[in-house]
């Protein structure tokens, strides 16, 4: 007896049940995702610690011309403003020392190796994979001065892991349990003097999201956000411009509720009895906001030693919605979202201080801003401005230090003084796919 | 998305999902989940429409969107769940080929594939993709569609004639 393949594949679904997917809650989930996506993006890059392979679709709108900012009505933001057009062109040898380089090919047609971050003793975490039928990765510290690598005992956890402290004792690699969007927190803890892997699980602390990768504070403690209001699209959806994208500026905010927990003491979870929208920490303070994802009207700055807290108004534009948040120092830094003028998107990246002053707000059309390594990392998408921009809110140097960026999110936390990006390698196949490959660049600052 | 788009969109998606819900069904086995797997891909497609071609390359995106979707949970689904390993005490062949028909055969040897190595199968010979549009599809090297596709087919055709149900041979292409 033969039996065909193909012919009995058709048969089986010759007669399928009923139950069609329902259109009209794709069209309500897609409308819905095409503001989330806008939203969630920068938050998920300026974290930059984990690799997305971005399959079929570029993971930014962005400008024809990342500098084009439209002329009307593209409201001028409060100070001083920067565009990409000021920056100069930054030299190796001169703004930054190279200290590794690594090149994957082709990222759309398997997995690589990657740079994943920098311990605080300058070492690499590299990671190797997924690969194989069970998608397993290795990770190694990689010493870029002698490019040896030291493997890791293999790692239990294989799903997706995000690098969050990468210190000279321990090294600190989060991921979420569970098949939704929310889901219950892992921390995998490398002690590096015992070369021993441990996983950390929390009972008491609620599930939460990725949205913002959680921080290590000044205590040692891990904090994390926990989802609490989430804002809601105005009935109808959002209006979309000329281009076709929905414009969900002036969007209403997510609001989280801050936790805690000891990474030595799975039964020490502490509800922090605040709720923020994002949240970071200077050496002295923790900064907030009260919301984020959406229009946000004030910043917090608690003094951690007294308690002592002041509050301060942004005065980020009405429309600007708040999509990442850092300190360097003491200047605050915001990537937001403003809205499509007739032209283009109007793009931030706001620097202001802790009183509130404002410092200079980098303006174009698809960029976005994070902090990294002590510096301000801007990111520009689009047309001729594409590439990595620096500023530094100390001395207020800006200068441009690539041309392209790749279409993978790549790289992970460094210290103070080292920054890490990358650039495109190879040709898209279509316009819709991604660019195959990307070099990473790791680069000592010079200050 | 401008409502001319949408419009389309929702033309694209009417036409597009019974056939992608079947593709869908050999991929997971379950005719509910697989129109969830269609929803979730049409929601993704919603979501890149602006963007894409308008050449006939919306389904082949389509497609791509709904195997990823049944990939990603199937990935998660094996980060919580034991994998079901072959049982040994399975009927022997006289029962097997009393109680199934080739087709539910078939559908019980897929199961037992690795969710890559399945997609492989049904998007060769059940879509009639080359190796490329696989590999496309699966965003993945052709040589790794070619080493999947091999050990799938091996598994399967060794499950077929070790029952009494025969040799299983890839059929006419439908071209």
């Amino acid at each position: 007896m033969v039996n065909e393949l193909r012919d009995l594949m058709q048969q089986l679904v010759t007669s399928p049940p009923e139950g069609d997917s329902d259109l009209g809650a794709v069209l309500r989930d897609g409308r819905s995702r095409v503001r989330r996506r806008r939203r969630g993006l920068v938050a998920v890059v300026a974290a930059a610690a984990t690799v997305a392979a971005v399959a079929g679709v570029g993971i930014f709108s962005g400008g024809e011309d990342g500098d084009r900012v439209a002329s009307h009505p593209v409201p001028r933001p409060d100070g001083p403003v920067l565009r990409l057009s000021d920056a100069t062109q930054a030299a190796e040898g001169t703004d930054y020392d190279v200290l590794a380089s690594s090149t994957n090919k082709d990222l759309d047609a398997a997995n690589g190796q990657y740079y994943d971050g920098v311990t605080d003793d300058g070492l690499i975490l590299f990671r190797d994979g997924p690969h194989g039928p069970e998608n397993r990765t290795r990770y190694a510290l990689l010493d870029p001065a002698t490019g040896e690598e030291d493997w890791l005992p293999a790692l239990d956890e294989q799903g997706q892991v995000w690098p969050v402290a990468l210190g000279r004792d321990r090294l600190v690699l989060v991921a979420l349990q569970g098949m939704e969007e929310a889901g219950r927190l892992t921390a995998q803890v490398f002690d590096r003097a015992q070369e021993r892997w441990s996983t950390m699980t929390w009972t008491g602390l609620p599930e939460l999201t990725m949205a913002q990768l959680p921080k290590v504070g000044t205590d040692g403690r891990l904090y994390v956000r926990v989802p609490a209001t989430e804002g809601s699209p105005p009935p109808g959806g959002w209006p979309t411009g000329d281009g076709g994208e929905a414009d969900d500026s002036g969007a209403e905010g997510d609001t989280y509720d801050l936790w805690s927990v000891s990474l030595e003491d799975r039964s020490d979870v502490r509800d922090e009895r605040l709720r923020v929208g994002s949240f970071a920490f200077t050496d002295d303070a923790l900064v907030w906001t009260d919301t984020t994802n959406g229009t946000n009207a004030r910043i917090h700055v608690r003094d951690l030693a007294t308690g002592e807290e002041t509050d301060l108004d942004p005065r980020s534009g009405e429309r600007c919605n708040l999509l990442s948040f850092g300190v360097v120092g003491d200047k605050i830094v915001l990537g937001q979202y403003c809205g499509d003028y007739d032209d283009g998107r109007d793009d931030r990246v706001q620097v202001l201080t802790t009183d509130g002053e404002p410092v200079t707000t980098i303006q174009g059309d698809g960029l976005e801003g994070s902090v990294s390594g002590g510096l301000v990392q801007v990111t520009s998408y689009g047309g001729r401005t594409a590439g990595t921009y620096v500023y530094e809110p100390g001395s207020g140097r800006f200068v441009r230090v690539s041309d392209g960026v790749s279409s993978y999110a790549l790289g992970g936390p460094v210290p103070d003084g080292y920054l890490m990006w990358d650039t495109p390698v190879g040709e898209a196949t279509d316009p819709q796919e991604p660019i195959p490959g990307a070099t990473q660049w790791l680069v000592r600052w010079r200050s | 998305m401008r409502e001319r788009d949408e419009a389309d969109f929702v033309a694209f998606a009417q036409g597009a999902r019974e056939r992608l819900r079947r593709t869908a069904f050999l991929l997971c086995g379950d005719w509910d989940r697989a129109s969830d797997h269609v929803q979730e891909g049409l929601i993704r497609v919603y979501v890149a429409w602006p963007r894409l071609e308008r050449a006939g390359r919306e389904y082949a995106y389509a497609r791509k969107a709904v195997v990823s979707a049944v990939l990603d949970h199937a990935r998660r689904r094996s980060s919580t769940e034991v994998a079901v390993e072959p049982d040994p005490e399975r009927p022997a062949a006289g029962d097997f080929v009393d109680t199934l028909t080739a087709r539910a055969a078939l559908m019980d040897a897929l199961a037992g594939l690795p969710p890559r190595q399945r997609a492989c199968v049904v998007l060769r010979y059940f879509e009639d993709l080359s190796v490329a549009d696989t590999a496309a599809a699966l965003g993945c090297s052709q040589g790794t569609v070619k080493s999947q596709t091999a050990r799938a087919l091996d598994r399967l055709r060794s499950i077929f004639e070790d029952s009494p149900l025969g040799e299983l041979t890839l059929g006419a292409t439908s071209w």
